[in-house]
């Protein structure tokens, strides 16, 4: 194991491309994503996609609603174990970004998601499904909250595998938003009422924002900040 | 002195016995105070108590029915029962999870004891919602204004809720022992329970097969009417949570024959127990309150006590008898402010209801044909009180309360006043009493069986009666009383008697 | 000896507690062993010098890269390798998947080159027999050897490793010795251990932490001596001693300051480092 400096020393040499890193890796991390947590938690939110046809033979949209949010919740908690990384403590100190690895694992489960959200909106009959880009919008807002906490779970602690606390965490959240939000936000109501509309400019504003906490997640900072001076 | 020496390490030597049950009492111990402690279980506790508050800050306008209290106790501890299914969960696979388990498992303490640990560890959080649901209960039945009866049965219903999502966590930890499996299953059964009796229809036995069983009504009626199988749904849960509980204890390992013997005997006894509540809750309303209700629907004067107050009498069902006084002094503020016979006349305000399906569908209620009769119904207190208030009116005006109905005349600005000129706050009132919650326009005005129709003239006249106030208003009332009760009196004409403006327009009513 | 590794004043706290305490240390090429008891900041410091972790304060560079912009640690993590005291694994892939996938990381992408270069580490650890086989089949030893592939896969300058030997029965941690000293061949290696018989047989240097600061920085002879004339045998335990015990010739061996006229031992550096020890710990009562 004599190290045969200068043959493989790496300083000096142009450091290979962020591309061709993410390209290679996208193997491993496929291997590395929890498949079958996610596959099952899918499933899962399918069938309760499918509940209003499988409840009632003429279901209604109240329950299409419920059915279809209550499914994007579910996905949004499968979510929440995707930057699960049980290797961390060793991964840490890698080259490779965090937020390079942490994005490619998302890139990788977004056409999954994707086709995902399109059989659940297909399992509510057309006659009583909602309005799919609003409920788009609701979904891809719950999936990137669920990935926000799970990102900033990893920047605040040192866990490997936060995702079973950021799920429950996220979960309780969920239970309890619909009580605690006053009904003028809209974020809860259904399509007839008129705050709808005003509804799905505050689920714009939620995703944005878990886009930004994402985003501010992402960085390993060179240096500690403190909230208490010491 | 030698006595002292010699009884010493005896006591010692009995101090570390070990005895089977108590190394899983001081588990469970351990695990309770966990489980107290973890965030989503004291955040839940928190909401739990400003939901309680929100509750009973908004509820039932200061004047509970007892029996609707309990039924409202029910769905707020699902909040804590939510978090105690994960929480649960995440504690029974918190050892697997830190990889603990290759120590835990060569133990003494064998998996099934510990599971039976994080069983009893419920108990104490279960106990805090027991509190809960008293303090909620118990701030509503001592208000002096309070009627009726709660149920044990009802009041049952949250904490053995969070009993059986204690239960059912525990369940899944052993059957799915996966992180991701908890959060899933909780929401595809919160989901299912919302969906499943909306689909199935209430009051059918399936209905009751879910742990908190709403109804389609919001009104309140005599408590013996309600024929809720509140104790067999007790029951029935009590048994569903033990089953659940001593089968994931079942299913754990490193049962000795003695306990697997007494653990089933225990899962039968579960099974038991919740098969007779799933039957008795099955059974449906009984004959006699099927009886009962048409009885006190049709015939209520059969099982009402009547009771005196000043000129009228007033006849109620025996949960409300306390509240008559209550009725007496609207009805003597209406005739204080009313003119000729109608100041002293004895009127009979008979309580009624529609109690003929029980809580599963409303009725109207016809309004009486009978002269100075008034309804009153089972609900008091906000709106409920002006109400009834332009019920005794329109009878003092029209003579009866089928009358009502009918009325487009200017009579209706006289019924008005009399019924809102007397409160504190008429305005605030009036917008209360009109369907549509304004206080211009025209607009259905409310009473306890039809309503009456008031058109925007009408509307603006009684605000200037309103804003006037009863010193000027009264005596001109009392003066022209007669004519302002003649049938047809136009609606300028009452202004011009009672001096405002009148508006423009004949009277109207769509 | 050229300076590979040099900090000085690292400080780091975690809420009330001082996990690092002005920290400065300077490595060379060759193993450094960092010794010190449970909770003395060893791992902390492996951790800030592996940029698992920014410290509060103080400053260090790697090979001349310094980590404390991000460009710098990039490059610092170039020529890093760090075996973690609980290394976590993907039970699902199989040694060399997982090698494979921290190469990667490590940003060797020329395939070819890379399997060669997992091959050659694994082969370097003795595993090339199972690197087909699931992480999850791998005894502890096995798995412990996997992540010091992963440290050494890409040929870093500075290999920290943390607790490397611990759990591993004695003929499996005479082999990793072995691989450690072979690593410190051209290479810096901070070991961190509990061993001090690790530390004797492979290291140049030793560190001594406690309380989150450095007691001693030397040679290990120099440690060693730090004992001598204070080691000695008796036939009866000596209240006297800071440490004593029957030894398996029946005598006891006492550390501390012996009485005028005892029986001198040999000190080794076991006793070097009780005393250093103790020395802090009258410090702290003083």
């Amino acid at each position: 194991m004599t190290r045969e400096s200068g043959e493989t020393e790496q300083a000096g040499v142009q450091p290979p491309s962020t591309a061709r890193v993410l390209a290679q890796l996208t193997r491993p991390v496929l291997r590395a994503l929890p498949v079958r947590g996610l596959a099952a938690t899918a499933a899962v939110a399918l069938l309760i996609a499918a509940l209003p046809r499988l409840l009632s033979d003429e279901p209604d949209q109240w329950s299409a609603l419920i059915a279809l949010r209550a499914a994007a919740l579910t996905f949004a908690l499968g979510l929440a174990f995707v930057l699960d990384d049980p290797a961390r403590d060793l991964t840490s100190s890698v080259p490779t970004r965090r937020i390079l690895r942490t994005t490619l694992r998302v890139a990788l489960v977004a056409p999954f998601a994707a086709a995902w959200w399109t059989a659940a909106v297909l399992l509510i009959p057309s006659k009583i499904r909602p309005p799919v880009g609003d409920m788009t919008l609701e979904a891809a807002a719950a999936a990137v909250l669920s990935l926000a906490a799970a990102a900033a779970a990893l920047r605040f602690t040192a866990e490997p595998e936060p995702g079973q606390r950021v799920a429950a965490g996220f979960l309780v959240i969920a239970l309890v938003s619909p009580l605690a939000l006053p009904n003028d936000w809209g974020m809860y109501v259904s399509p007839t009422e008129k705050q709808w509309g005003v509804g799905h400019d505050h689920w714009a504003m939620v995703l944005v924002g878990a886009v930004a906490v994402w985003a501010a997640c992402g960085p390993e900072p060179v240096r500690r900040r403190r909230l208490i001076p010491t | 002195m030698s006595t002292v020496l010699t009884e010493a390490p005896a006591e010692t030597s009995t101090a570390p016995a070990r005895e089977p049950w108590s190394a899983i009492f001081a588990l469970a111990r351990f695990e309770s105070r966990k489980l107290l402690l973890r965030i989503p279980v004291l955040f839940m506790l928190a909401a739990y108590v400003a939901w309680i508050v929100w509750r009973t800050k908004s509820g039932w306008y200061g004047y509970p029915a007892l029996q609707d209290v309990d039924r409202a106790t029910q769905t707020g501890p699902l909040l804590v029962g939510f978090a105690v299914l994960l929480c649960v969960n995440q504690a029974v696979l918190r050892s697997q999870r830190h990889d603990t388990e290759r120590l835990f498992g060569v133990l003494v303490l064998e998996p099934w004891r510990r599971t039976a640990a994080h069983a009893l560890s419920i108990l104490p959080v279960t106990g805090l919602v027991v509190l809960g649901v008293a303090a909620q209960f118990g701030w509503q039945a001592v208000k002096s204004t309070a009627v009726g009866h709660g149920s044990v049965g009802e009041l049952l219903v949250g904490p053995l809720c969070v009993l059986l999502c204690g239960a059912i966590g525990l369940l899944m930890a052993r059957l799915v022992p996966k992180p991701f499996a908890i959060p899933v299953a909780a929401v595809l059964l919160l989901v299912f329970s919302v969906l499943a009796p909306a689909s199935i229809g209430g009051g059918s036995a399936t209905a009751w097969l879910t742990p908190i069983v709403g109804e389609g009504s919001t009104k309140t009626i005599p408590s013996e009417l309600i024929g809720r199988p509140a104790v067999s749904h007790s029951l029935y849960l009590t048994g569903l949570a033990l089953t659940l509980a001593l089968l994931a204890v079942l299913i754990s390992k490193g049962r000795t024959k003695t306990s697997t013997a007494v653990l089933a005997g225990s899962l039968a006894g579960a099974i038991a127990l919740g098969v007779v509540g799933g039957v008795g809750q099955a059974a449906g309303v009984s004959s006699e309150t099927v009886a009962a209700r048409t009885v006190a629907t049709l015939n209520p004067q059969k099982v009402q006590s009547c009771v005196r107050h000043g000129r009228s009498t007033y006849c109620a069902f025996p949960e409300w008898v306390p509240r008559t006084a209550t009725w007496a002094e609207v009805t003597d503020h209406v005739q204080s402010l009313a003119g000729g016979t109608a100041q002293t006349r004895k009127l009979l305000v008979q309580q009624r209801v529609e109690a003929r399906y029980g809580m599963e569908g409303d009725g109207a209620i016809e309004p009486s044909t009978t002269p100075n009769q008034v309804t009153v119904r089972t609900m008091w207190g906000g709106p409920r009180t002006p109400e009834f208030s332009a019920a005794v009116a329109s009878v003092l005006v029209l003579g009866n309360e089928k009358a009502g109905g009918d009325v487009c005349d200017g009579r209706m600005v006289t019924i008005m006043w009399l019924a809102l000129g007397w409160t504190s706050d008429p305005v605030t009132e009036l917008r209360a009493v009109r369907l549509s919650d304004t206080v211009t326009g025209s607009s259905i005005v409310l009473s306890p069986t039809n309503g009456m129709t008031m058109t925007a003239g009408q509307t603006s006249v009684v605000r200037e009666l309103l804003a006037a106030g009863p010193s000027t208003v009264t005596p001109k009332v009392k003066a022209h009383w007669a004519e302002l009760t003649a049938p047809k009196v136009t609606t300028a004409k009452v202004a011009q008697l009672l001096g405002v403006k009148a508006p423009g327009g004949a009277d109207k009513c769509e | 000896m050229t300076t590979t590794v040099s900090a000085a004043g690292l400080s780091l706290r975690y809420g009330l507690t001082t996990a690092l305490d002005d920290v400065s240390l300077r490595l060379t090429e060759g193993v450094t062993g960092l010794l010190g008891p449970n909770g003395a900041g060893k791992t902390t410091l492996l951790r800030v010098l592996a940029t698992a972790v920014p410290a509060d304060e103080g400053t260090f560079t790697v090979l001349g890269h310094d980590p404390r912009t991000p460009a710098g640690r990039q490059e610092t993590r170039r020529v890093l390798g760090y075996l973690p005291q609980t290394p976590g694994f993907h039970p699902d892939f199989s040694a060399f998947d997982f090698v494979d996938y921290v190469a990667i990381l490590k940003e060797l992408t020329d395939r070819t080159a890379r399997h060669n270069e997992v091959r050659r580490v694994l082969a370097e650890v003795d595993l090339s027999d199972v690197r087909g086989k699931r992480i999850k089949k791998l005894s502890g030893g096995m798995r412990q050897r996997v992540a010091l592939a992963a440290a050494l896969v890409g040929d870093p300058g500075f290999l920290v490793l943390d607790e490397p030997t611990v759990g591993l029965d004695p003929e499996q941690r005479m082999r990793f010795r072995e691989l450690i000293a072979r690593a410190g061949e051209g290479r810096t290696v901070l070991l961190s251990t509990h061993q001090t018989e690790d530390v004797a047989m492979l290291c140049h240097r030793v560190v001594v932490m406690a309380a989150g600061r450095v007691r001693f920085d030397g040679t290990p002879a120099e440690l060693t001596a730090r004992a001598a004339g204070r080691v000695w045998s008796s036939s009866e335990r000596d209240p006297n001693a800071k440490a004593g015990w029957r030894t398996g010739l029946g005598v006891f061996r006492n550390v501390g300051d012996p009485p005028p006229g005892a029986e001198l031992v040999e000190p080794t550096l076991e006793d070097g480092y009780l005393l250093t020890l103790d020395g802090m710990h009258a410090e702290a009562t003083a």
